[in-house]
């Protein structure tokens, strides 16, 4: 049979149709956040696939306890809870450790945190640790890595408190850098300054405030399977050890799963900024987290 | 695409410096050490008349109770009274062979911190019978030794 003109015209329109609809049924099928119907607002529109997209390079708003530079859309919020076990893994002999379920069996501490974008690429938020520690935290993204930067670049500032910030008070303010690599996962720099990291009053001190470099890196070994690694170097006033942790991570849909390692318990800037305990205890834990987008 | 920062994003900067600004407090010198002794800081005017001279409300008495050459012999022959500093920095302990009572800059080693919390010495921990100092108390005289005991 011979085509006519307009039949193979109407095949050919069929197939694009059939076509463009697989490519863009994929992304709806592996990734449910994908899935998600563009926004109603025409501006909000403009910006929203590059937002609300998964970004395979960095899935999630944190590393382990380091911010990433994943985009917070417009109105969009992420919620996520972090838990830090308290017994060193390294107490007892393997029998102690499996009769204590790994730490889950003593206590812990918890993080519960919640995230909201006010503008497309800003966000807000709020942390707080079962030590009655609050953190507030705003992130905006500066630079994005494009063709005349190679980074993407956000500043960031923290202020928490103690006792339900009503003591201790500190500050933080620096910059979180990635570089992503392609869809394989990303490195990152965050130099933050954190004040009165030391809880003694400064007439008791030589040093109260600390600089840290933090360094991290997700990297994404199968399609929705990542391992992480952060740590955070630093000068100034040092309680303990630098913090170090790493994690293996599954994200599902929305959700990341988490299971890390780190040498201390800190999830906030000042906590880390005071750093982990030493090398020698290493501590279970484990995040979760929910974007609402 | 690369952006570079609108007059929102230097907004937000402004906002966020003067934010930073308001919050970076330090912790308050006497919130730390408590009401007992609110003056105390980590200089030898202080240290001397709020710990050496003061008998607090809570009970922990003055050293110079005892250890004044006023109507007694002093305690251990150290007598706080009169010219304390010279009673007390880097001179040798009557009561502990090779201890020192306060060495400039080594807090640890000071045979008067170890008296005063009760570690490695000999005869009982200071003051007798307490109350005894507070750990943030101490750690006020323990200031004073680290930055070199100075005569202030």
């Amino acid at each position: 049979m011979i085509a006519s003109p307009a039949r193979t015209l109407v095949l050919s329109l069929a197939m694009a149709a059939f076509m463009s609809g697989r490519a863009a049924a994929t992304p709806q099928q592996s990734d449910p956040q994908a899935a998600t119907p563009p926004p109603a607002d025409p501006q909000a529109a403009q910006t929203a696939p590059s937002d609300r997209a998964v970004d395979p390079s960095q899935p999630d708003f944190t590393l382990i306890a380091l911010p990433t530079t994943l985009r917070m859309p417009k109105f969009a919020s992420a919620f996520r809870v972090t838990h830090r076990f308290n017994r060193p893994l390294g107490d007892g002999n393997f029998g102690d450790l499996v009769e204590d379920a790994f730490g889950l069996d003593g206590g812990a501490q918890i993080g519960l945190e919640y995230r909201f974008g006010i503008w497309s690429g800003t966000q807000v938020g709020i942390h707080r640790t079962n030590d009655r520690t609050i953190q507030f935290f705003l992130q905006h993204q500066v630079f994005r890595q494009g063709e005349k930067l190679p980074v993407t670049i956000d500043a960031i500032a923290t202020a928490e408190g103690t006792n339900n910030f009503r003591d201790s008070y500190s500050p933080a303010l620096g910059a979180v850098i990635s570089r992503t690599l392609g869809r394989h996962g990303a490195f990152y720099v965050h130099p933050i300054w954190v004040n009165n990291t030391n809880p003694l009053p400064s007439e008791l001190a030589d040093d109260n405030d600390t600089f840290i470099v933090g360094l991290g890196a997700r990297l994404r070994v199968r399609p929705s399977v990542y391992v992480l690694i952060e740590g955070a170097p630093r000068i100034g006033y040092e309680q303990d050890k630098p913090y170090v942790s790493f994690a293996l991570e599954k994200r599902a849909g929305g959700h990341a799963f988490q299971v890390n390692f780190s040498n201390g318990f800190g999830t906030t800037m000042a906590q880390i900024a005071r750093g982990g305990i030493d090398y020698d205890n290493w501590f279970l834990g484990f995040n979760i987290s929910r974007k609402f987008f | 695409m690369t952006r570079y920062p609108t007059p929102r994003t230097w907004l937000l900067g402004c906002v966020l410096g003067t934010a930073i600004a308001a919050a970076a407090c330090d912790e308050k010198l006497s919130d730390f050490i408590g009401p007992s002794t609110p003056n105390l800081s980590p200089t030898f005017a202080s240290i001397r008349n709020e710990i050496f001279e003061t008998t607090e409300t809570a009970g922990r008495p003055a050293c110079t109770n005892c250890h004044t050459n006023v109507g007694r012999n002093p305690a251990a022959g150290l007598n706080l009274r009169s010219d304390p500093y010279t009673a007390l920095v880097g001179v040798p302990s009557r009561n502990r062979a090779g201890a020192t009572l306060i060495i400039p800059g080594s807090p640890e080693d000071s045979y008067v911190v170890r008296k005063l919390e009760g570690r490695d010495i000999a005869g009982a921990r200071m003051p007798l019978n307490g109350p005894y100092l507070s750990p943030n108390q101490l750690a006020v005289l323990k200031r004073w030794i680290e930055i070199g005991a100075p005569n202030n």
